[in-house]
């Protein structure tokens, strides 16, 4: 028996090792720096709570929240609905349909930072293609004027988002697809079920392990988002679009607030985390029913 | 024994130092136009080397924090001007005051400069390149509008009038352009209409906002009386500043404020645009000003060399430096008795450039970053709410109750 566990200890260690020194003590330090005036140069100052303090009274880190929010809650549902139908698509042996999985996936292949300069030049009103097109077609005079308002900018980003991830969910999808055995649709059709009906009543719940795991990597990724904002919106216009890793960065290498972004840090982890639970409980709820 | 050897060891080392030393030298990448060539210069002279080593512009502070954080600083800093206030308040810079003030030339540096670079009485760094702002403006549109392109607008007023004419060309022609979208582009050149009209936005010792007077209103109103009227190229409303030089360049922009670079960037990609160049005008005729910008050399605590650093800095001063380097790339050399030299005698606009900056400005602040050159800074948010959605009152009072809420966090 001991030598068993002495064994176990062993097999972890590693791994044990890794989190300790590359997750838990980081997270240790941002804590300790959370409770001190941490200047990125010049003093450190020992504050207390006054950075978590500070927070309720800094108006664009409650509307960061808010915007994060929103944000998650309107790219989630648009990916997946994307990225179902791309599967439902490429899914079966019609003719050329690995050409178009091929290219429906290759955005993937590029970083976010680069996808979002791609988007700002074809986005930008003198160069830009899609201004080239919208002019063609007689539907702008100058430009595409998406940075014009807040939800203009929030298209623009997401129209982003959606091309570039659209592709890895239509894998991910499809794989869940491709797992149900054909007979249980054969089976469904002889009891009369229509396209909708077996979709509905087959498809969806036999994928729903897939679909946590999509669910789950989508909403950490829209909680988290930056490049896209940072990059094509630049948190504009007027301050519109900025989201919490956005402020987060601001308030360390901009305002050089080292320990505020320390605790604006743990609110995410804690929102993050908070998140994921309630998606747990969702999906462990109806496995049980 | 073995301390013997680390001794002897060191020893070693230190003269080998001694023998030809060699130093850091950091800047941002904007900068590398002058400073590669500069440095280059330095070690082609001397037996004692200066590395270079370039980092990318908003990187720049914050790579410069976590070195000197982390007790590795550069031995010599190139930084934007605005930025030395809070180095020297932060204790990071070294004193120079004595070696400075002896140099025979100190009152004919820039004047500006000097005063960020000044905290508690002391001198914390030097003028190393310099770059003031004025208006630009498209002789053969002023022609083709019947405007005398020798007279360029002189007041608000006379700006305005002239952007109508130009407008009423049609054909996609437009009066005005400013990049709407881009905080310190228009720091640089929307600033100097509130001096020159007499107003300003920060006291002297940068610790209260000002943006109350009502010059900062008018301006303001200036700017949302010709967008109102589609005197401005509709994209300068999302300019984050990447088409500065571009929209000018088709040639169907009358007028645009800028800088030096503006204007060499402009020289290089339209060589056929005729441009001619005046000073930014404030309400009435005869108001002018500048943003006095660029950057300054400092030497970091901790730097390994102060001699040598020190001695870097004096022969960036020379004339062969100040002239054949900085004025023959098309800059603003940082002493004003050589701002007249041959290169600015084949391009007389850049006597306007060098004049402009001599008299040019720049708000002294701690929080300068938060409060001017950030996209989300209230700046630019003021900017944005009374020019192009034009509520001027509104914009100014969110402006100064942001402005001095972050001047009193940053306390």
């Amino acid at each position: 028996m001991y030598r068993q566990g002495w064994l176990g200890w062993l097999f972890v260690a590693p791994a044990l090792l890794l989190t300790c020194v590359f997750f838990l003590w980081p997270l240790a330090l941002v804590g300790w720096m959370s409770l001190h005036n941490w200047p990125l140069i010049g003093r450190i100052r020992w504050i207390g709570i006054a950075n978590y303090r500070a927070m309720l009274n800094d108006p664009i880190f409650l509307q960061s929240v808010r915007f994060t929010l929103t944000y998650a809650a309107a790219i989630t549902p648009t990916i997946f609905v994307v990225a179902m139908a791309l599967a439902l698509l490429a899914n079966g042996d019609r003719r050329f349909v690995g050409l178009f999985r091929t290219l429906w996936f290759m955005p993937t292949a590029i970083g976010l930072s680069t996808a979002s300069v791609l988007w700002v030049w074809m986005l930008n009103g003198q160069v830009g293609i899609f201004a080239a097109i919208g002019r063609a077609l007689g539907l702008v005079e100058t430009d595409i004027p998406y940075l014009d308002s807040g939800t203009n900018a929030m298209i623009a980003a997401c129209s982003m988002v959606v091309w570039k991830t659209a592709g890895f969910n239509m894998v991910l999808l499809l794989v869940g697809l491709q797992s149900i055995p054909s007979e249980l649709h054969e089976a469904a059709r002889i009891d009369g079920a229509g396209a909708w009906q077996n979709f509905r009543h087959v498809t969806l719940p036999l994928m729903r392990r897939t679909l946590k795991l999509a669910l789950f990597l989508s909403i950490t990724g829209s909680l988290l988002a930056f490049d896209q904002f940072y990059i094509i919106t630049r948190g504009g216009p007027q301050n519109g679009t900025i989201s919490m890793v956005y402020w987060i960065y601001n308030n360390a290498f901009s305002s050089f607030r080292t320990g505020y972004a320390a605790a604006l840090s743990l609110v995410l982890l804690a929102v993050v985390l908070l998140a994921s639970l309630a998606q747990f409980m969702l999906f462990r709820d109806r496995e049980d029913a | 024994m073995k301390r013997m050897i680390i001794a002897a060891a060191l020893l070693a080392a230190t003269s080998l130092n001694a023998h030809a030393a060699e130093i850091a030298l950091w800047a941002r990448s904007r900068t590398e136009g002058y400073v590669t060539p500069l440095v280059k210069a330095f070690n082609e002279t001397h037996s004692d080397k200066v590395t270079l080593n370039l980092i990318p512009n908003e990187q720049f502070v914050a790579k410069l924090g976590t070195a000197i954080a982390g007790g590795t600083p550069p031995d010599l800093m190139s930084i934007d001007l605005i930025y030395v206030p809070a180095f020297a308040r932060a204790e990071q810079l070294t004193d120079i005051t004595a070696q400075a003030k002896a140099l025979p030339y100190f009152d004919k540096l820039m004047a500006s400069h000097l005063r960020l670079a000044t905290f508690e009485a002391k001198l914390y760094g030097v003028p190393f390149s310099a770059e003031g702002s004025f208006l630009m403006y498209n002789k053969a549109l002023f022609r083709r509008a019947g405007l005398d392109p020798d007279k360029p607008p002189q007041s608000w007023g006379e700006l305005t009038a002239a952007a109508e004419k130009i407008t009423a060309l049609g054909d996609g022609n437009y009066g005005f352009y400013f990049p709407g979208n881009c905080a310190g582009c228009n720091v640089f050149t929307f600033l100097p209409a509130i001096w020159a009209d007499g107003g300003d936005i920060l006291s002297e010792d940068g610790q209260k906002a000002t943006l109350n007077q009502p010059a900062v209103a008018a301006a303001l109103a200036w700017y949302h009386d010709m967008w109102a009227r589609k005197l401005v190229l509709p994209s300068a409303r999302t300019d984050g500043g990447e088409n500065w030089t571009s929209s000018p360049a088709t040639g169907k922009v009358g007028m645009w404020p800028g800088g030096a670079f503006t204007l060499a960037a402009l020289k290089r990609t339209a060589p056929t645009l005729d441009i001619g160049v005046t000073f930014i005008p404030g309400a009435k005729p005869g108001q002018v000003a500048s943003f006095a910008g660029g950057d300054s050399i400092a030497i970091p605590k901790g730097s390994k060399n102060v001699k040598l650093a020190w001695e870097f800095i004096q022969w960036s001063f020379s004339p062969e430096v100040q002239v054949e380097i900085l004025a023959k790339n098309g800059a603003v050399p940082v002493r004003t008795d050589l701002a007249d030299n041959t290169y600015t005698a084949q391009d007389p606009r850049l006597l306007i450039a060098a004049k402009a900056m001599a008299m040019g400005r720049t708000p002294y602040s701690f929080v300068y970053n938060d409060l001017f050159n950030s996209p989300q800074g209230p700046f630019l948010r003021m900017l944005q709410k009374g020019v192009f959605d034009g509520d001027v009152s509104g914009a100014v009072r969110d402006a100064q109750t942001a402005f001095t809420q972050i001047i009193d966090t940053g306390n």
